[in-house]
Order: structure tokens, then sequence, then C-alpha cells
């Protein structure tokens, strides 16, 4: 059994028309590998027959198809692609309208929130009170004479009645001489 | 040669990936009969040959940009080629079930061309029996004459182990012929 040729070998052999002088020798004693070699040669001879009955296309047409294939297909591609590129702006429309509005929603509302703060301190004091300037100016020049005429003394009330007296009069007469 | 092959498909591919459209028709020509060929043992009619190999070349082309110098386009090509057809006859395996079997009557006939032809339908039958690697491999190398080295780069195997491939297919084709042989006196 030793030095029996190998498959590698049977494979090289039964491609190759001579058969190299370090194999002849051993085929030439051994009939067992010399057989299996004529009949893998035959079947390997087949093999290449076989092909003969392979028709042949018409190329020039096969080239076409493939070209107007390769043509469509990339068509296609490109449709798809300014799908996808109309479907990603439409989102990124809405995406871009999200933020402006997330951003000015709050940024309005704290300018509105600072103006009012300043209407506020603008008109300062007056806000709470509930009854009207002139009113408040009234009543404290009323409580002021008051005041003062509480202040006086005893001729000083003296004086001031005899002034009065004499304007009631002054003016009393000066009503008579114009009906 | 082959250097030679291999430096005018390199140029072509740059060609054709630099907007050169006369490109694809010479990368078409030299390699289409190959390429519609080899889709034809697998499948073994026109139409079905015609549809792989138009595949084959527009999925090449298409991922033209994919494809990295390493090997050869031809080498590159047929690994399309073969994973392509691998999936449609595994696909439709259950259709290639009756075109495989084989049925051992031999018709005799005066004509013996047309008794050739016969013979090698029933042998083209056989083949069809063969593992799908095993008969790509012998496909490849018989047929195709692409280098061992070639064919171990597609497979992704040693030279040694698709030389050992060949030899073993050869051998399984050699006794499914003895046996097909012997069918018809048996019955």
């Amino acid at each position: 059994m030793f030095g029996h040729l190998k498959s590698e070998d049977f494979a090289n052999l039964m491609e190759s028309s001579e058969v190299p002088a370090q194999w002849r020798q051993h085929l030439d004693s051994c009939h067992r590998c010399r057989t299996t070699l004529e009949s893998l040669s035959a079947v390997h001879d087949e093999i290449i027959s076989v092909d003969e009955d392979i028709p042949e296309p018409d190329w020039a047409t096969f080239r076409s198809s493939v070209r107007d294939q390769l043509f469509a297909r990339s068509v296609q591609r490109e449709a798809s692609r300014r799908r996808w590129a109309r479907w990603v702006m439409r989102p990124s429309a809405v995406w871009a309208l999200s933020v402006m509005l997330a951003v000015a929603i709050p940024t309005g509302a704290v300018f509105w929130h600072l103006q009012k703060d300043h209407n506020t301190e603008s008109i300062g004091l007056e806000t709470p009170r509930t009854t009207s300037p002139t009113e408040l100016i009234e009543a404290g020049t009323d409580k002021m004479v008051f005041d003062d005429l509480m202040q006086l003394t005893e001729s000083e009330q003296e004086q001031l009645h005899h002034l009065l007296q004499s304007a009631q009069k002054g003016s009393s007469h000066h009503n008579e001489k114009a009906p | 040669m082959v250097s030679g092959n291999q430096d005018a498909d390199a140029q072509l591919v740059e060609r054709y990936l630099a907007g050169d459209a006369t490109a694809f028709d010479e990368m078409m020509i030299r390699h289409q009969r190959r390429i519609y060929r080899l889709c034809y043992r697998f499948v073994e009619n026109h139409e079905d040959a015609m549809d792989l190999a138009q595949d084959v070349f527009i999925k090449a082309f298409e991922h033209l940009e994919n494809f990295r110098r390493e090997s050869s386009f031809k080498t590159w090509l047929c690994q399309i080629a073969l994973n392509h057809c691998s999936n449609h006859v595994k696909r439709h395996s259950q259709d290639f079930v009756e075109l495989n079997e084989y049925t051992g009557s031999v018709r005799a006939s005066a004509q013996s061309q047309l008794e050739d032809r016969e013979e090698r339908e029933q042998f083209r039958r056989l083949l069809q029996r063969l593992p799908l690697k095993q008969k790509a491999i012998l496909e490849l190398r018989i047929n195709e004459q692409l280098s061992y080295e070639e064919i171990a780069k597609i497979f992704g195997r040693s030279v040694s182990t698709i030389k050992a491939s060949v030899f073993f297919a050869t051998e399984k084709l050699r006794k499914l012929v003895k046996d097909a042989s012997k069918g018809p006196e048996k019955a």
C-alpha cells in the first residue's frame, strides 16, 4: 500500500496529458492506481464534453439587458432616496417649528412677566390706595388747617376770628353791591 | 498572462468607477460567457441561466466599490455567481429533485449523434447529483480552468483541500456513472 498515489496526485495527473517520471514507475507497477487514474481521466474528459451542449446566448442582448436593469435600478434607488429625503425633510420642518415654539413661548412669557413688573413699579404706592388722590389732598389740607387752628393761642384765635368776621362782612357787602 | 488579465480587469474596474461607460461593455465581454456557463451548469436551462447570469453582473456592478483588490475580478465574479446559483438551487431544490432523477433508461437510437447527446444529457444529470460545493469546484477547475489558487480563494480553503475535493468529486461521479450503467442491466 505504501507509495500509492494520493488524492492530490490524482487531481494533478488526470488533468495532465503527460505523467511525470516519478509516478510513471509506480503506475506501471500498481494496477489499482493505474485503473483509478484511467477511470478518473475518463470522467474528467466526459465533464469537458458535456459543456459542448451549453447554448450560446445573444451576447449583445444579454449586455443591453444587464445595462437596462442597472439603469432601472439606479433610477429606482434615486427615487427612493428622494422619497427618503422628503420624509426626512418633513419631520425636520416639524422639529424646527417645535423648537421655535419651545423657545418663543417661554421667552415671550418671561418678557411679558418682566414688563408687568416694570409697570407695577412705575405706579408704585398709588395702587394699594382705594381713595382718589384728590380726596386725599383735600383731606390732608383740612387736617392741616384744623391742626393749625388747634395750635393757635387765645389772642391769635381772637385775631383770626375778627379777620374771618371782617372777611365775611366784606364778602356780604360785595355780594349786596353786585346783585 | 494571468497577471496581465488581472491588470486589465483592475484597469477596467477603475475606469468604470471613474464613470467610463465603455468599460462596462469591455468587462462584460471578458466575463459574460464564463458566468453564463457557470450558471447554466447549475440550472441546466437557458432562461434561468440567463436570468442568473444577469443578476450576477447586476450585483457585481452595483457593489463594484466594495471590490477589494485582494483577489482578481474574475475570482470575485465567480464567487458572486456561485453564491447566487447556490442560493437559487437551494430555494428551488424541490424543482431540481425531478430534474436530477436519473431514470437509468437508455433509449436505443439509430442516430449516433443523438445517442451521444443523450449520454451527455444523462451524464449532466449525474453531475447534478454531486453536492453543490463539489460540483462547483469541479466545474470551476475543469471547465472554467481556474487555477487551484483562485478556487482556493473563492472557497476560503487551502489548495491541497481543493485538489482533494476535485479528486473526491470525480471519484464520486465515476461511481455514479458506474451505478447508472449497472442500473439498466439490473432492470
